[in-house]
């Protein structure tokens, strides 16, 4: 903490013009343009067939043609998604409070929540299809079983790294457990929060993938599983693209949360 | 100010000078088994400003966490106003400052400065903690950076806060643990003139740990030098330089002599000695 530079570091990044923005950009999309024409290319010039390796305007055909089943699928996704997300920052959280606050309590409960972690949650999936049904039940409980822990492991490291003579300033002046919990470790906990609500927005996706993967009438999981049962590669491929699709958007809306709730955190990238 | 409520000299035991704010009898800390601090004498009077210099290891800054009651003596007795140092501090009688300012990157500098007010006076409302904060900053000369954030201020302007976070409270000690070492030379000498200004206008008593002899010598009015394994307090030097001292004060002849002197000491004191 010597005399840093007094430049504002909680102010994102933003590119000072269009050019500068394009051409942050440009390198990537070039490769992605290079690849879907390299991809279609050699799908014709090798004759390889459409149930193995769909050219890219294939699944662009496909997407167009069933569009309206698609859009329905992902709305679906999406609801499982954002739900079972919702669920896991909120049980996440309230985890990782009780094991500060209540020392007894969180040594009993952590190494607890330490040995769940290594059970591989995504066979969990037909023990919930059979206690929840083939409802919105088991896609909500499997997305929290795989995304929660993310959210209580970052959230209890940022608790527990305050500073020791910030804590010996607090007590010096009769501040209570709750009084430190509640003003210091939980504001400071809140950047580590939310780099572990980012990884949990990604794990959601793939639990309500697997969750419909084991067993739904609905989904995009489901329709990837319908169509490869049809050897409709091209389908499967359009809904792989919208199961990407909804991945990315619920990772940037879960970075711009970040740029709201904590504004005054150094970024990663940056420190 | 609430140095009036300090207890009137009847209230104190009887072998504390009348004029002694703070009074520690044969301190002597054992942590891990290892002698720390031993046989402590240490007496500071009311408004002096008081700094404790040596070695790295000898234990200046566990005796500074004893007089704030971070730490329990393994023998002997600290007395702040005749009362023990964690009663003291409960009492927001003891303002502490670290070489990390500390401050709440979530906090605006006006709220970080009354953040410990806040926790110890819970009858204050949101408007009173401010009013206080304010006045604070201005007294460190930070008045018109109230709501600048921690990541928009300087090194040297953070530890500002940081006083103003422990003068909000309205000590009557204030105890400063290297509290500009981790600061360019400039802005320590500045920051070092700006404590003296603060200190006359207050007249809290400050004890100061540094590793400075210039800042030891330029800022305090006692010095007392500790020397290594174990931590114990060598040799005490008063500072005969007449107060308000500004930065010429080091051209002063006076000022070069005692340098030379507390070097000397500081050299003598790296040698390790047997418990008194």
């Amino acid at each position: 903490m010597s005399d840093q530079p007094i430049t504002d570091l909680s102010e994102p990044r933003l590119p000072s013009s269009w050019s500068a923005a394009t051409g942050s950009w440009l390198p990537a999309v070039i490769l992605l343009l290079v690849t879907i024409v390299l991809w279609e290319a050699a799908v014709r010039i090798f004759a390889i067939s459409a149930f193995i390796i769909p050219a890219p305007s294939e699944i662009a055909k496909s997407l167009v043609a069933q569009w309206g089943t698609l859009m329905q699928a992902t709305l679906v996704t999406a609801g499982e998604i954002l739900f079972g997300f919702l669920v896991s920052v909120v049980v996440g959280i309230a985890i990782a409070l009780v094991i500060v606050r209540f020392d007894w309590l969180g040594r009993a409960l952590y190494p607890l929540v330490v040995l769940f972690q290594n059970v591989p949650k995504v066979a969990l999936a037909p023990i919930f299809i059979l206690w929840f049904g083939y409802g919105l039940a088991p896609k909500i409980g499997l997305i929290l079983v795989i995304a929660f822990f993310p959210v209580t492991l970052s959230m209890l490291a940022g608790m527990q790294s305050v500073d020791r003579s910030l804590l010996s300033l607090m007590n010096s002046v009769g501040a209570s457990p709750t009084q430190i919990l509640f003003r210091i470790r939980v504001p400071h906990s809140l950047p580590n929060l939310m780099a572990g609500t980012k990884i949990a927005a990604t794990l959601s996706v793939i639990g309500a993938i697997v969750g419909e993967f084991a067993g739904a009438s609905d989904g995009l999981g489901y329709v990837i599983q319908f169509a490869s049962t049809q050897l409709d590669t091209a389908l499967v491929f359009a809904a792989l693209l919208l199961v990407s699709v909804l991945g990315i958007a619920f990772y940037y809306a879960a970075e711009i949360l970040e740029r709201i709730v904590v504004p005054w955190a150094p970024k990663f990238s940056q420190s | 100010m609430r140095i009036e409520t300090i207890r009137a000299a009847g209230d104190k035991p009887a072998h504390i000078r009348h004029d002694d704010l703070i009074s520690a009898k044969g301190v002597s800390v054992v942590i891990a088994r290892q002698l720390i601090l031993s046989n402590i004498d240490l007496s500071v009077p009311k408004g002096s400003f008081v700094s404790l210099i040596g070695p790295s290891g000898c234990g200046k800054s566990t005796l500074l966490k004893v007089l704030a009651g971070l730490v329990q003596p393994t023998q002997g007795s600290v007395s702040i106003a005749g009362l023990a140092p964690t009663e003291a501090a409960r009492k927001r009688m003891i303002g502490l400052v670290f070489q990390d300012a500390n401050l709440l990157p979530w906090k605006n500098a006006v709220d970080n400065a009354s953040l410990l007010l806040g926790i110890a006076d819970k009858s204050l409302s949101r408007s009173d903690l401010r009013a206080r904060g304010q006045e604070m900053l201005e007294l460190v000369g930070l008045g018109d950076s109230a709501h600048k954030r921690p990541n928009e201020l300087s090194g040297g302007m953070r530890q500002r806060v940081a006083i103003a976070r422990a003068l909000a409270l309205d000590p009557a000690v204030l105890l400063m643990d290297e509290p500009f070492g981790a600061l360019d030379a400039i802005t320590r000498d500045s920051m070092g003139q700006s404590l003296l200004e603060i200190w006359q206008r207050t007249g809290k008593t400050i004890v100061l740990v540094t590793h400075s002899i210039d800042e030891a010598i330029h800022l305090s009015r006692h010095v007392h030098v500790l020397g290594i394994k174990p931590g114990r307090i060598t040799e005490s030097l008063d500072i005969a330089l007449p107060y308000p001292r500004d930065l010429s004060v080091t051209e002063d002849p006076e000022f070069v002599r005692l340098v030379v002197q507390l070097r000397t000491m500081l050299r003598s004191s790296h040698q390790p000695g047997g418990a008194s």
